[in-house]
């Protein structure tokens, strides 16, 4: 950030493999502070953003930047070549298939009627990138920023929390999730019942504690 | 599904010579602001502007073609896929087209409160229907507006604009004191607005 403003070029700017896409976390580089946004970016037949619904109230709007992409919403595909829109309602299914290479597809999200709270998902997305590249303290430094502009959320302290389980780092894990459950243990208990992330740690004593 | 291309967006050509193509307004989004802009007469894809009324943090990305975006004292050259964050709302920013098919799509809001739509796009959208003499299409539209945002000084001030521009005096002064009751920057906005030369001589016009 030079005097108050940033420029990123998305073609160039570093990405991330997340669930079989590649981000490009946009957010996280700017540190864009009044909504979610990101990028994905594939060649012809891959994958942009992974195929999910959104929670109730989540907006979402993608705009093909480059190339061109099959997008399924619902029950129906249709083509958007570089400048379309396309606006998904809340729990509704999405996914987008690029059909040519160099593709990128910019996302905006927010939630109806709340301020935008980063997770932390994407940060936690390119950390984890360093991690399977071996770079575990970057991955931890990103972490660390991410706790740091937010260090009364829930989501950013959980996120952290699956960084440390997939390190091998176990007190490290169980600290920070027992952070995300004392600030929302409600929000937070869906995710320490399901998420893959944490199976690391299933079979320690100290889990069954954090899902009591 | 929902989707639209950008060419194929309302086309909303502004005084400033800059073309305004409504997305939040397009797909009804309500949880972020966001629009597109292509140039008109002047060139102009940015309205030359600061977020400080408002303290927005904005993100200028472009969709097509090349723009010359200034901010602050800078000035940087962008193409397809680049995209410049204006993090300090009280930086000033311009972005002129420096292709034909030149689009940006501008994406902000106000750190840590919820999204409210703005004022202005309702103003933006009325504007067409005032230039053109539709004063019950842009009443209709500035009403809208105030329903989402009861009492808003620029809405009421623009509508006092249509209505002193449909010969409607009364009307005007009322809001127009309404609107500077609100915020005392109409009062001098006023002063030299050529909508208001039919009620300017009036007693109750705002000194």
């Amino acid at each position: 950030m030079s005097d108050g403003y940033m420029i990123l070029t998305l073609d160039a700017a570093e990405s991330a493999p997340h669930r079989g896409s590649t981000l490009i976390p946009v957010r996280h580089t700017l540190g864009f502070r009044p909504a979610g946004v990101n990028a994905w970016k594939a060649d012809a037949g891959g994958q942009l953003m992974p195929p999910h619904e959104e929670d109730s109230g989540n907006e979402e709007l993608y705009a093909v930047v480059s190339g061109r992409a099959t997008f399924t919403v619902g029950d129906e595909s249709a083509d958007a070549p570089a400048g379309t829109l396309v606006y998904v309602p809340p729990q509704v299914h999405r996914a987008a298939v690029a059909t040519e290479d160099g593709t990128i597809v910019f996302v905006v999200g927010g939630s109806v009627g709340e301020a935008f709270e980063a997770g932390g998902w994407d940060s936690f997305a390119l950390a984890d990138g360093y991690r399977q590249a071996g770079r575990v303290e970057d991955g931890q430094k990103i972490m660390e920023q991410l706790i740091a502009e937010k260090p009364g959320y829930w989501a950013v302290h959980y996120n952290a929390g699956c960084f440390e389980s997939l390190a091998g780092n176990a007190d490290a894990a169980f600290a920070h999730l027992r952070r995300a459950k004392e600030l929302d243990a409600e929000e937070a208990a869906p995710y320490f019942r399901e998420d893959s992330d944490l199976d690391a740690l299933r079979d320690d004593p100290r889990f069954e504690e954090l899902l009591g | 599904m929902n989707l639209v291309h950008i060419d194929e967006l309302d086309a909303i050509e502004m005084p400033d010579g800059f073309v305004w193509r409504p997305v939040r307004r397009r797909f009804g989004i309500r949880a972020f602001g966001t629009n597109a802009y292509t140039p008109g007469a002047s060139g102009r894809v940015v309205e030359e502007h600061t977020e400080q009324q408002l303290g927005h943090e904005e993100l200028y990305l472009v969709l097509r073609g090349r723009v010359r975006f200034t901010v602050g004292d800078d000035e940087h050259e962008l193409g397809q896929g680049q995209l410049v964050y204006v993090r300090d709302p009280s930086l000033r920013r311009s972005g002129v087209a420096l292709t034909d098919d030149a689009a940006v799509l501008a994406v902000g809001g106000k750190p840590g409160a919820p999204h409210e739509v703005s004022a202005w796009e309702y103003m933006f959208t009325a504007s067409p229907h005032v230039r053109a003499g539709r004063f019950d299409e842009a009443r209709a539209l500035l009403h809208e507006g105030l329903e989402e945002r009861p009492g808003s000084p620029p809405l009421l001030y623009d509508l006092a604009c249509v209505e002193a521009l449909a010969g409607e005096s009364d009307k005007a002064l009322e809001l127009l004191n309404e609107s500077v009751a609100g915020s005392e920057r109409f009062r001098e906005y006023a002063q030299t607005d050529e909508d208001f030369a039919s009620i300017r001589d009036d007693p109750r016009f705002p000194r």
